[in-house]
């Protein structure tokens, strides 16, 4: 699988592509900001693109603003988004663009080399993937007052965490310790409760979901 | 006073004899009704006029002028009695009242002449009407030379007559051009003047050059036999007492201006603030252009009422400065019309009047001057708070940051790359890194506690929904602001509603929370309502004095309103323009 890292910290950059190399990908690029990331996925057209948040010139959120130029222009290319810092927003703000090929986690996240490249790899095969503090977050705000999220069991509210990540059944099934169709009747379960419209497709699933959580 | 009366009652002697020698002369071409009246009228119209004008202005020569003038014009009706002495020295003071009447319009207003062209002018009048009417005199046969009725001439020495009249014309022709010099000389002071010293010297000036202007006329008629016929003499002769009147009228307006400083002294006595300080002594000035400085001897310039440093005008023709001073020190500068200067003696007086009224102001604006300065320096204060923040947050994001993820990375490769010895290394490292992931986890808060991420990188209307929706209580939000803020704006508005919102979950009991922003007229509102219990201050050992002070600082406000039991109510405005 080919991937490019846009990050402007040296060390970062060239310690992802060292291990992301390690892991099996083949690194095909490095950009320093936004528009050198730009000009480098239009000349090499990688399954994934590797995006920290804040890069030059203002340091505020230009790699998410070049994501979603990327996405828009050659919707093919993966991307995953890394951040010092997750916000809940910027989730639903890639997550309502389109819910493929599209992830969104902690830069923390890269000292699991497994995890890390189970992610990137799930992105270029077209999932979504959302960091689990980016999850937590969207429960915490929706936990407040009179919500329907009061009606869902313990497992029940495990099951939507995970599903909101991005995770398919079988993956959730694997965490749990559980069948893949107790998995299925949570789902359902869960969906009733929260009066969403049913859907086997694991993408819209996540949206749905997402949606619903921010939802103020 | 008494002086004043005894010179009455001498105007009122020569008047009536005047009058009498009019009336019994037969030398008169108009009707000797109209010419007697137009003597009394001319003569007592000056010595009236000047007789006021001393008294309401003593140091000023006009009155006295004014007065001469008016006797002067009596002596003249000496040419119309019948003795021959009593008419010679009637016709040898003939022309004496013109000298004085020269001095009063070209020294108005003042009383003193300007410099060496109106001496001259003076001074050749002088000569022309002593000492070349004598000379006349001692040759002029009076039959032939004057009038063939009147009676002889006693000064006549040996009779020659073309001596005299070559004399007389001589006369008549310097006469002429001394009169159309003088107009000139007043129409080039006119076009000069500024606009108040027009406003001083209109009627005179005017009134004046038309005088010269018509005696130049006349004479030159006189000097070529009357071409143009005799016309009525009292219609200049009219016009001729007019001037007094219209000193008169100058001299009075000054009086009303003096009028207005006992009015100055009964408006401070009211109390006057600094703006109507100014008012009252524009308007006893009678400029409305006036404005004032105060004095700061701390740092030794003068500065405006709001306190803002100003330069006295340098002495030139625009404005000029007066400075009062009080116990020797500087304490206030009046910037003035120049025509004011004029008349320094109401400058004073109004300065005096208003001396501790303006000590009072100069305590006032010295202070607004050390207020903006120590605004400005808490600005500066803040300012550099907020950019040692954003220099640590970057610090930190960029440097610490990166480092511990890039060791968590190491980590992570030499975990997955063990293979020998598994077992024994494993749980080591796996230790080592999940202490990176709590130490990470720990850098994060610290820098959202210095600088929110979201606030960095996408403003106030982010941050402040973000805050409320990871508020503990649900919080109804209302955010109109639209792109973004100065850093120190956005950073101090987020802080208040997140202490806001924090105390409220903690203290408030409150079930409802309004979070409302918007930005109207460069100011920045920022408001957090609940309908907890109140009783919340905003002193003491709180977050909130720390904030206030933050948004002070940035010449904004922040009030607290919690009435026990009907919830708690905070708002700041910040200027953001």
């Amino acid at each position: 699988m080919r991937v490019v890292v846009a990050d402007d910290a040296v060390i970062l950059r060239e310690g992802l592509a060292r291990l992301l190399g390690e892991a099996g990908f083949e690194v095909v690029g490095l950009a320093g900001d936004a528009d050198e990331l730009c000009t480098l996925v239009e000349h090499t057209h990688p399954d994934v693109a590797i995006v920290d948040i804040r890069m030059p010139p203002t340091h505020t959120d230009e790699g998410l603003q070049a994501a979603k130029r990327i996405r828009e222009r050659w919707p093919q290319v993966g991307i995953l988004v890394l951040s010092q810092y997750v916000q809940a927003r910027y989730a639903v703000e890639l997550l309502t663009q389109g819910t493929e090929r599209v992830g969104y986690l902690l830069k923390d996240r890269v000292s699991d080399l497994g995890e890390l490249s189970l992610s990137v790899r799930r992105i270029g095969e077209g999932a979504s993937v959302l960091d689990p503090m980016v999850v937590a977050q969207l429960v915490g705000q929706r936990r407040k007052g009179d919500t329907p999220l009061e009606d869902l069991t313990e497992r029940e509210l495990e099951v939507l965490a995970l599903m909101a990540e991005g995770r398919s059944n079988k993956a959730i099934a694997e965490r749990l310790f559980i069948t893949e169709h107790t998995v299925e009747k949570h789902v359902k379960s869960i969906f009733a409760t929260l009066r969403l419209p049913q859907s086997g497709d694991d993408h819209r699933r996540v949206l749905a979901v997402v949606t619903f959580l921010n939802a103020a | 006073m008494r002086r004043d009366v005894v010179i009455a009652l001498f105007a009122v002697v020569a008047g009536v004899g005047a009058v009498l020698l009019v009336l019994a002369s037969d030398r008169e071409r108009s009707p000797v009704g109209v010419s007697a009246a137009v003597a009394l009228v001319v003569g007592w119209a000056y010595i009236g006029s000047g007789l006021i004008a001393r008294r309401q202005r003593p140091q000023n020569r006009l009155g006295v002028v004014m007065v001469f003038i008016g006797f002067a014009w009596f002596a003249t009706f000496l040419a119309d009695a019948g003795s021959s002495l009593v008419f010679t020295v009637g016709k040898a003071l003939e022309s004496i009242y013109l000298l004085g009447f020269v001095y009063l319009v070209l020294s108005f207003p003042t009383g003193r002449l300007r410099g060496t062209f109106e001496r001259a002018l003076i001074t050749s009048g002088v000569v022309l009407v002593t000492v070349v009417e004598l000379a006349w005199l001692l040759f002029a046969d009076s039959r032939s030379q004057i009038c063939s009725r009147c009676p002889e001439n006693a000064f006549e020495v040996t009779r020659n007559d073309s001596v005299a009249t070559g004399l007389l014309q001589g006369q008549r022709t310097v006469g002429v051009v001394l009169s159309i010099l003088t107009v000139a000389l007043l129409v080039h002071r006119w076009r000069r003047a500024s606009a108040p010293e027009r406003r001083v010297g209109a009627p005179v000036l005017w009134a004046g050059s038309a005088m010269f202007a018509a005696l130049a006329f006349s004479v030159a008629n006189d000097i070529f036999d009357h071409p143009l016929g005799e016309g009525p003499a009292w219609t200049r002769e009219l016009m001729f007492a007019s001037i007094p009147i219209a000193v008169l009228a100058v001299l009075l307006q000054r009086r009303l201006a003096r009028g207005a400083v006992a009015g100055l002294v009964v408006e401070l006595g009211e109390g006057a603030t600094s703006i109507s300080l100014r008012e009252a002594l524009a308007r006893a000035l009678r400029d409305p252009s006036l404005e004032l400085a105060y004095w700061v001897p701390a740092s030794g310039r003068y500065v405006d009422a709001d306190g803002a440093p100003l330069e006295l005008p340098q002495a030139g023709r625009d404005r000029a400065a007066t400075v009062v001073e009080r116990d020797g020190e500087p304490v206030a500068a009046l910037i003035h019309d120049p025509a004011l200067a004029e008349n320094d003696e109401l400058v004073q007086s109004v300065c005096a009047a208003a001396g501790l009224t303006l000590e009072n102001a100069r305590l006032q604006a010295e202070l607004r001057a050390r207020l903006a300065e120590l605004q400005a320096s808490r600005a500066r204060l803040v300012s550099a708070t907020e950019s040692e923040r954003r220099r640590i947050e970057r610090d930190l994001h960029d440097g610490t940051q990166q480092r511990l993820v890039s060791i968590a990375m190491a980590l992570g490769l030499a975990e997955s790359k063990l293979a020998a010895d598994r077992p024994a290394v494993e749980p080591v490292l796996r230790e080592a890194r999940d202490a990176l992931t709590v130490a990470l986890a720990e850098l994060r808060e610290l820098t959202q506690g210095i600088r929110p991420a979201i606030l960095v990188e996408r403003g106030l209307a982010a941050a402040l929904d973000d805050l409320a929706r990871r508020a503990v209580l649900p919080v109804q939000l209302d955010v109109a602001v639209s792109g973004r803020l100065p850093e120190q704006v956005e950073s101090a508005a987020y802080f208040v509603a997140s202490e806001a919102l924090a105390n409220a979950a903690k203290h408030s009991h409150a079930s409802d929370v309004r979070l409302s922003a918007s930005q109207e007229k460069g100011v920045l509102s920022l408001e957090v309502s609940d309908d907890g219990i109140g009783g919340a201050t905003a002193g003491g050992g709180s977050g909130l004095r720390g904030l206030a002070d933050r948004v002070e600082a940035l010449g904004g406000r922040l009030t607290v309103s919690s009435p026990p039991g009907r919830g708690t109510r905070l708002r700041a405005e910040i200027p953001c323009a």
